[in-house]
């Protein structure tokens, strides 16, 4: 390898570490602008807190389902914890101060809320992620039903019980602004931590298990860092909402909700943090503004139409049978014939130090594959009879790919 | 007597919970997959009999018919949802069955609209023996998942499938090897998952006879529950861990302070008994290979 | 030089049609397109001796529009509900459209979905305040009613809400009901048992993760009389499994309060049928509405106890207004939505005509360009100053329909109905 590519990659990967923060920070002043001029309608900032909390959501979700392959069918779980006990903060802080307009009691409870959610993520991470296999799923959903039924059986004066809890609202003109803040926040430790070491180690977990425990990483220790961290920020999530609400009330943060951040975080690419955030942001669109349009089977259609596209991407991006297919039909195939026809390896394997290119399952699969064709030619595509072996030769591949790097 | 009356609701709903459990059991043994769109058979099972009830008024016939009807859409949504992702990741084998589970939720919205309906297969009174007084129902629902649940344990102790079965689960590829077809094994895996689930869906329909096109999700996760506390890929620890949580439902239910925190404290004796025993109750410890 | 007057609520067209009438030589005047009552309009006419008057005939909004917001569930599982008071209160507006309006002001309302979710109120209330609401029926439900109360009282929107019963929805000054509020039930129902049941064991079925079946329990049981005694059952979740162990705590009470809807009720009855005595009452609030009908399949005639409940809608009425009301409802949207909220957001509209109409009375301008915040306070002092309304809901007794009347804290006064859906043992009525 050259001084020459490894700079010039160096310099590509800064600009593609800092986009998504330009993007979102332009966003910020652009939409704070236009709300100091009072040019911004009620109905549109209220999206944009709505936006704002449904891309920390996501993007905190993708970190668990993108990056560590687990899944977790309780991040709305965390989020009610984040949204009752950060709120329970705020209402106090609100009484104390005479006013839900400030700014250190915002701080305050939403550390109080992150910190509580982080906490349960603790407590339900440990046992669930020393083991492998679907169980931080089973746990995560068990952990999400608990939370609402006990903030449902709690009493008038602490929590509201059916009634919801009362949360002082932030000034509508101003929350989106510090939910923005908070993404750009969410953003800036979620990718510093997939960067760094923590992180790579959490990737290569999801991509064989039992190769990175060979090779001395701490698979539980790992796993609960990336847990907890996703959900503290679910629980700041929580506290933003509290903010955006008059009342939290439990039921809100069922199964369904979890569900609906786990399809934005699909949708997204389940790899992707900016896919997770364009997802976010436009299922929060959609879900808004069609409310107010679709009515009866029409609005049930959305929902149908959700889960097809759901079903079709996961299928589509993961069936073995179909990865010839979508490495000839592919945007970023596509770019890099436009670009460079042959891409240096040592460029890929240096890009891999960029948070987005982190290889996903899918593309260490594919990776995999195309040395596999090199080498021999390719076998038949794996039917599922052969896929024991397959496997097998694609763990062997990854391991030495491994100890090449 | 009180002690008694809830013990035989809590097995008869334990019952139906371990029929459906029976059916995540085996296709987790077998497919590898956690199938979350297992639950929506149930709510599929009962709209079939609405129909062919509305149709032809006789509950038999209807019963059959969903039967027949969600073997077929279980071995559909297999070969359609789950077999082209045979060998990809399991999350991604996960999340589509959780979308086909909302796919099923809201087709049956489309079709027959979120209002309630209410579905009286039919009123088999109640007997009473001295002062015991009891629902025939109940006795029905119990007596027939037993014969159910034995019957399955015979089928796959003693029928060259069901030891194919056994063979698949313990590992695939050995199977394989010894010439047995284990897309077929799968596909019939599927197939009893989904006639348990109807079955599971008539009983439970008795119980509950309101019709809604959320009426799985209660019982799916419930029943999922239960075979996670039995342990997941385990035939007798479904069984078990149904009747073992239709009994704390009921126990539970029939004590007015604990009654409002039932679905908590039973998902709560879930991540207890993960913590003590990973595998479940009954569930075997399996060795990863390398 | 010729004098046209142009009549045009239009302004571009009005002004549009001004220059060329001018273009072409007529001393052509608009009348003023602010102008809100057609007796001005006359007297202005007169005054201004035109000699040709070019009046639009679309000029159904001659005095503009005043804008009725609402939210509510049109989607879902409560939609039932949403799409009853969208019915009933969009055949009000007509009603009165068709009628003359307001003094010539028609009215026009909008109903957005929310799902019977809260988070969706921010939004849905800002659209509908960004498009002109001026005044609201709040919301169908009380959980989303509870954020909507608050995004009002910013603003000061008046809102009089058909059906979201939680007490605490009028807890600012611009906000009332038209229902019962959910303890007042409570607390009517308690008093119907202290008087009739006192020292007898009565059983109570709740749903335990439902504000509004929560609400009613905690003041019925704070009215209760200690000479009662009291059995508790719950139960959770939109399906429920098996209401056996609840059935098996009931067993012995003869008498059932059920302040639940009556999806899960029906359920506990058929469930309870042959267990619960023939000659036991279930007694139950305005969520059993509907029990007849809601329940697609469920025959109340095979259930051999009496069903009742503490209602302010007669929903079987045969003379009334209530009946004359049913008979238009069913006629254009058939008898699935006639429940008591469609008959209650009918009224809401009906009595925020009249108080708009006594205010007008009064002397007070109330036109298409009025805000929101001047309405309301022109409505708090209407509502908060004896304003007596006779419409659908209450009692119909001795030949004429009963007034209500609401108090400062936002509650409605009417006469509350027991209403016996089904007698003990009564049989199907022949067809």
């Amino acid at each position: 390898m050259t001084r020459a590519t490894s700079t010039a990659a160096k310099r590509q990967i800064k600009w593609k570490y800092i986009a998504n923060y330009l993007v979102i920070g332009v966003l910020t002043l652009l939409f704070g602008g236009l709300s100091l001029a009072g040019q911004l309608g009620q109905s549109t900032v209220y999206l944009l807190e709505k936006m704002s909390i449904s891309v920390i959501l996501a993007v905190s979700l993708c970190l668990v389902v993108g990056f560590m392959g687990e899944l977790s069918l309780g991040h709305a779980g965390f989020m009610c914890v984040g949204a009752y006990l950060g709120g329970k903060v705020a209402a106090l802080l609100s009484d104390l101060l005479g006013s839900g307009n400030n700014v250190l009691a915002l701080l305050a409870s939403l550390l109080v809320g992150g910190l509580c959610a982080a906490v349960c993520g603790f407590l339900i991470g440990l046992p669930a992620l020393r083991l492998r296999g679907d169980y931080l799923a089973i746990v995560t959903l068990a952990f999400g039903e608990i939370v609402r039924v006990i903030f449902q059986n709690t009493s008038l004066e602490s929590f509201g019980g059916t009634l919801g809890m009362k949360t002082p609202r932030f000034n509508r003109n101003y929350l989106f602004l510090f939910g923005f803040l908070l993404v750009l926040a969410t953003l800036a430790v979620i990718q510093n931590f997939l960067r760094s070491k923590h992180g790579r180690a959490v990737t290569a977990i999801r991509d064989n298990e039992i190769a990175a425990r060979a090779t001395g990483i701490n698979v539980t220790k790992y796993k609960l860092i990336g847990f907890v961290l996703s959900a503290f920020f679910a629980g700041i999530a929580g506290v933003l909402y509290s903010y955006s609400n008059y009342q939290v009330e439990s039921s809100k943060f069922g199964y369904n909700y979890s569900i609906e951040i786990l399809v934005m975080v699909v949708l997204g690419g389940m790899g992707s943090i900016n896919g997770s955030i364009i997802a976010a942001v436009l299922i929060t669109y959609l879900n808004t503004r069609l409310a107010t349009v679709l009515t009866g089977n029409l609005a049930v259609l959305q929902n149908l139409v959700y889960a097809l596209v759901l079903v079709g991407i996961v299928i589509y991006n993961n069936a073995p049978a179909l990865k010839s297919f979508r490495e000839r039909v592919n945007l970023k195939a596509l770019l890099s014939k436009l670009k460079k026809p042959v891409q240096d390896p040592a460029v890929i394997r240096e890009d891999a130090a960029a948070w987005d290119r982190i290889p996903t399952k899918i593309d260490m699969d594919d990776l995999l594959t195309v040395e596999l064709q090199q080498k021999k030619a390719a076998p038949a595509d794996a039917d599922s009879d052969g896929e024991a072996n397959s496997d097998a030769a694609s763990d062997e591949t990854a391991d030495r790919k491994k100890d090449e790097t | 007597m009180e002690f008694l009356h809830t013990l035989i609701n809590g097995l008869s709903l334990g019952g139906i919970y371990a029929l459906v459990a029976l059916g995540y059991t085996m296709v987790y043994g077998i497919a590898k997959m956690l199938n979350f769109a297992h639950g929506d058979i149930i709510m599929v099972s009962g709209y079939v009999i609405l129909v062919f009830l509305s149709m032809t008024g006789n509950p038999l016939l209807a019963i059959f018919a969903s039967i027949v009807f969600c073997i077929l859409l279980g071995v559909v949504i297999e070969k359609v949802a789950y077999k082209p992702l045979r060998g990809a990741s399991p999350l991604a084998v996960l999340i589509t069955a959780i979308g086909v589970s909302y796919l099923l939720q809201s087709l049956a919205q489309m079709i027959f609209g979120a209002d309630p309906k209410m579905i009286v297969i039919y009123d088999f009174g109640s007997v009473s023996i001295g002062a015991f007084s009891i629902e025939v129902k109940t006795l029905l629902t119990l007596f027939a998942s037993l014969v159910v649940m034995i019957s399955l344990t015979l089928f796959i102790k003693f029928s060259r499938t069901g030891r194919a079965m056994l063979a698949v689960s313990e590992d695939r590829g050995a199977a394989q090897l010894m010439g047995v077809s284990v897309n077929r094994i799968i596909t019939i895996t599927f197939a009893i998952g989904s006639a348990l689930a109807a079955l599971a869906g008539t009983f439970y329909l008795l119980k509950a006879p309101n019709m809604n096109p959320t009426f799985g999700s209660l019982p799916g996760i419930k029943a999922f529950t239960a075979a996670v506390i039995g342990g997941i890929g385990s035939v007798p620890g479904a069984m078990f861990g149904g009747l073992l949580l239709g009994i704390i439902e009921c126990l539970c239910n029939a004590v007015p302070v604990l009654s409002p925190y039932t679905d908590a404290i039973e998902f709560l004796i879930l991540i207890l008994i993960l913590l003590v025993k990973p595998t479940g109750i009954l569930g075997k410890k399996r060795r990863e290979k390398v | 030089m010729r004098k046209i007057l142009i009549v045009e609520d239009d302004r571009a067209l009005a002004s549009e049609q001004r220059r060329l009438l001018q273009d072409a030589g007529y001393d052509a005047d608009v009348l003023n397109t602010g102008f809100s009552d057609p007796e001005r309009a006359a007297r202005t006419i007169a005054e201004a001796m035109p000699d040709l008057v070019l009046l639009d005939i679309g000029l159904a909004g001659g005095s503009g529009t005043l804008k009725i917001g609402a939210s509510g569930p049109l989607t879902g599982g409560a939609s039932v509900y949403g799409l009853a008071v969208q019915n009933a209160a969009q055949m009000a507006v007509d009603e009165i459209n068709e009628a003359g309006g307001l003094n010539g002001m028609q009215f026009e309302f909008s109903m957005l979905d929310d799902k019977n979710d809260a988070s969706t109120i921010a939004t849905n209330y800002a659209s509908l305040f960004e498009d002109g609401m001026q005044v609201s029926l709040g919301t169908v439900t009380s959980k989303p009613g509870l954020e909507f109360k608050n995004l009002s009282k910013e603003d000061n929107v008046f809102f009089l809400t058909p059906s979201a019963s939680a007490d605490a929805i009028p807890e600012f000054d611009n906000g009332y009901q038209l229902c019962f509020a959910d303890g007042n039930q409570g607390a009517a129902a308690a008093k119907y048992v202290n008087d009739n049941l006192a020292g007898n064991t009565i059983g109570v079925l709740y749903k335990s993760d439902d504000v509004y079946s929560t609400g009613i329990l905690n003041q019925f049981k704070d009215t209760l009389d200690d000479s009662v005694q009291l059995i508790e059952a719950s139960f959770m979740g939109e399906t429920v499994a098996s209401f056996d162990s609840q059935i098996n705590l009931l067993k012995g009470c003869k008498f059932i309060f059920m302040p639940i809807y009556y999806t899960p009720a029906s359920q506990f009855m058929v469930q309870a049928k042959n267990v619960i005595a023939p000659d036991a009452v279930y007694y139950g609030c305005d969520g059993l509405d509907g029990i007849e009908t809601g329940v697609e399949g469920f025959d109340i005639y095979t259930i051999p106890q009496e069903i009742s409940f503490l209602s302010h809608f007669n929903s079987k009425a045969t003379e009334g207004p209530a009946a004359d009301f049913i008979q238009k409802y069913v006629d254009k949207y058939g008898a699935e939505t006639l429940n008591q909220f469609g008959a209650a957001a009918y009224d809401c509209i009906y009595a925020l005509y009249g108080a708009m109409k006594q205010a007008i009375d009064n002397g007070k301008e109330i036109t298409a360009d009025t805000s929101a915040s001047d309405l309301c306070d022109i409505l708090k002092e209407i509502f908060n100053g004896g304003y007596s309304f006779t419409g659908v809901t209450g009692e119909y007794a001795n030949g004429a329909q009963t007034s209500m009347s609401w108090n400062a804290n936002g509650y409605v006064n009417k006469a509350a109905v027991k209403y016996i859906v089904k007698e003990a043992g009564a049989t199907a009525p022949a067809k």
